[in-house]
């Protein structure tokens, strides 16, 4: 778990190319496109989190993306209050829903708790579309104020590029310094073997609680950006249609690693954008590749180079012994 | 009203029960989530429109003809989702399920489009009254089906070899390995009789409500929260929780709000994970 799988020069390299990307792209639709990657990004990791490090399925995240993009909006617009207290507001109540739900929902089995997660996200946009005097309902809510920074509106796409990367870059900071500390090793032993976590002192529920719970604050705060970005929420915001993206996104990429992740979130939002194919037919199309990369990759294509790097190493430490 | 809330509550359980008896069970013998469940009930429901509406046979023989269909779709669902991904860990079958109903419900929407269809059968209009509790005949028949479905059921589970085998299955599968008795093949066998109950239901409820392709996800939502609440793998627990929750939404419903209503599932849900994560009835009476 030292290194990741692409080495830190690369990492680098990415980061320098998302910043130089606006300089080279300067149609507004692709700016859009590679905004909503961004949030995409968070979200990922958001279940990546769960998934991929703590072996849980979570079928919220859409949840806490309505959760933060509603909290978010409904601050701004009823109580006027600026970005900088709306995000975290929204951060807050992700993690504060997610701990509420995950302390019946993780006592029992993993089962469960995919049962309760679904059933979670069902309820919320119940919620928002039935809960008129709050939400409006399937109205929704519209002028919702733009994001300002130091007092300064956020405006135009390539502002809102910028602003949502330096978000997106703060969470992958975040998400991997986590993944590396104590607690990260902790999740990573309950994954692998959760007897044997207990007995080696971890309070495992407290840790399964802990991973789910910064996960609904991942998915809040890709909510409040999204809200404040488009300036236009209704329920459809808790569409079971992110979570079919989303596990794409995450399987595909790799469940378990940072850069696999954030690397199939770019290519399932960039990819399905470029060759224009029908909303309706590309879920129809990513049930099918989910259930083939299920039975086929487990691993992702992370998982894949893994695998194949490995093979290579194995071919070649054999060679040196015939030498 | 009181009576009349109670005697719809009931009809609405027994609906409820017939979906999540087959979802339970499939948990109960082989620890799978059936995530595609729903699908099965909105694509029950279509067939029998289609072949109800369109070949105008009785429609006793189209409800067979439904459940024929299905069952061969569950088969077609186990061999895909769930039989290859069995040995290995519990995310693979539950994303190839989800996958499953991924596919299914957005091929339904591809098929049938998002127009809500209703089917028209002469029972609906027939209506009966109980010192003052008025049910229509078609009401009454889903609850007799419902009665004979589970009586019939247990029969199954209780006498026959494949029922037995289920049974063991569900106990131990290593030892039914060792016996001779095809874990594979009973994964199959419990997947087809879930989706014959599920059939049943979407034939029995589609001439009551509209018919779209997000039917499916609404029953769902309320079966999730009988299983847990009956207990996963609890096939009575399921039973007895589908008509508390059915009783439960039909008082709510009626006396408080319709928000209350569809909350109901999910609180319940919850508070029985509080207080009995493993169901009302505990674990002691299984499949």
């Amino acid at each position: 778990m030292k290194t990741s799988w692409i080495g830190h020069r690369a990492v680098w390299a990415a980061i320098a190319l998302a910043t130089m990307l606006p300089l080279i792209v300067r149609s507004n639709y692709l700016l859009h496109i590679m905004v909503m990657t961004e949030i995409y990004v968070i979200l990922a990791l958001s279940l990546n989190l769960v998934l991929g490090y703590a072996g849980l399925l979570s079928l919220a995240p859409p949840a806490f993306f309505g959760i933060g993009a509603y909290t978010s909006a409904l601050l701004a617009l009823r109580l006027n209050l600026p970005f900088w207290i709306t995000l975290p507001a929204a951060g807050a109540a992700g993690l504060l829903f997610a701990a509420a739900i995950g302390v019946p929902s993780l006592r029992l089995s993993r089962h469960s708790f995919v049962i309760v997660t679904l059933s979670f996200t069902l309820l919320a946009q119940l919620v928002a579309t039935k809960w008129t005097d709050l939400t409006r309902g399937a109205m929704g809510l519209p002028g919702i104020p733009t994001a300002t920074l130091f007092g300064i509106p956020v405006t135009g796409k390539i502002a809102w590029y910028y602003f949502v990367l330096g978000i997106t870059l703060v969470s992958l900071a975040f998400f991997t310094f986590l993944v590396r500390s104590r607690l990260g090793r902790a999740i990573l032993t309950v994954r692998e073997d959760e007897i044997l976590a207990q007995a080696a002192g971890i309070h495992t529920w407290k840790v399964k609680l802990y991973t789910f719970a910064i996960s609904g604050l991942l998915g809040g705060v890709a909510g409040s950006c999204y809200a404040h970005y488009i300036t236009f929420i209704d329920p459809a915001v808790f569409d079971f249609y992110y979570m079919e993206n989303l596990l794409i996104m995450v399987i595909l990429g790799g469940a378990g690693t940072v850069w696999g992740v954030v690397a199939g979130a770019a290519i399932f939002n960039v990819v399905p954008e470029l060759l224009r194919i029908h909303p309706e037919l590309r879920t129809f199309l990513y049930g099918i590749v989910l259930l083939v990369a299920v039975s086929v990759a487990p691993g992702g294509l992370a998982g894949w180079v893994r695998d194949r790097r490995a093979r290579k190493e194995a071919a070649a430490q054999q060679e040196g012994n015939h030498a | 009203m009181f009576f009349q809330h109670i005697a719809n509550g009931l009809i609405q359980g027994s609906l409820y029960a017939l979906v999540a008896v087959g979802l339970t069970l499939v948990y109960g013998v082989l620890e799978v989530v059936n995530f595609a469940h729903g699908e099965l009930y909105m694509l029950a429901a279509f067939a029998l429109f289609m072949v109800f509406s369109f070949l105008k046979i009785p429609y006793v023989l189209a409800v067979v003809l439904t459940m024929l269909a299905l069952m061969l779709l569950g088969y077609v669902l186990a061999r895909t989702a769930i039989v290859p991904h069995l040995r290995r860990s519990f995310e693979t079958t539950v994303l190839a399920t989800l996958a499953a109903s991924i596919i299914l419900q957005n091929g339904a929407r591809f098929a049938f489009t998002a127009t809500p269809r209703k089917v028209i059968v002469p029972l609906e209009d027939v209506i009966l009254s109980f010192g003052g509790v008025i049910v229509t005949g078609q009401r009454l028949l889903v609850l007799i089906t419902a009665i004979l479905a589970f009586a019939g059921l247990q029969l199954y589970i209780r006498k026959s070899r494949a029922g037995k085998a289920m049974r063991a299955a569900s106990q131990n599968k290593e030892a039914c390995r060792m016996v001779g008795i095809d874990v594979r093949r009973i994964a199959s066998q419990t997947m087809v009789l879930g989706a014959a109950l599920c059939a049943l239901a979407g034939a029995m409820v589609a001439p009551l409500y509209d018919i779209f392709p997000a039917i499916g996800t609404t029953v769902v939502f309320k079966s999730f929260a009988v299983v847990i609440m009956g207990g996963m793998g609890n096939v009575p627990g399921a039973m007895i929780a589908a008509l508390i929750l059915g009783i439960g939404e039909s008082l709510a419903g009626g006396y408080i709000s319709i928000a209350a209503r569809d909350a109901l599932g999910f609180s319940l849900m919850i508070l029985v994970l509080l207080i009995r994560p493993d169901g009302l009835f505990g674990r002691r009476v299984r499949v």
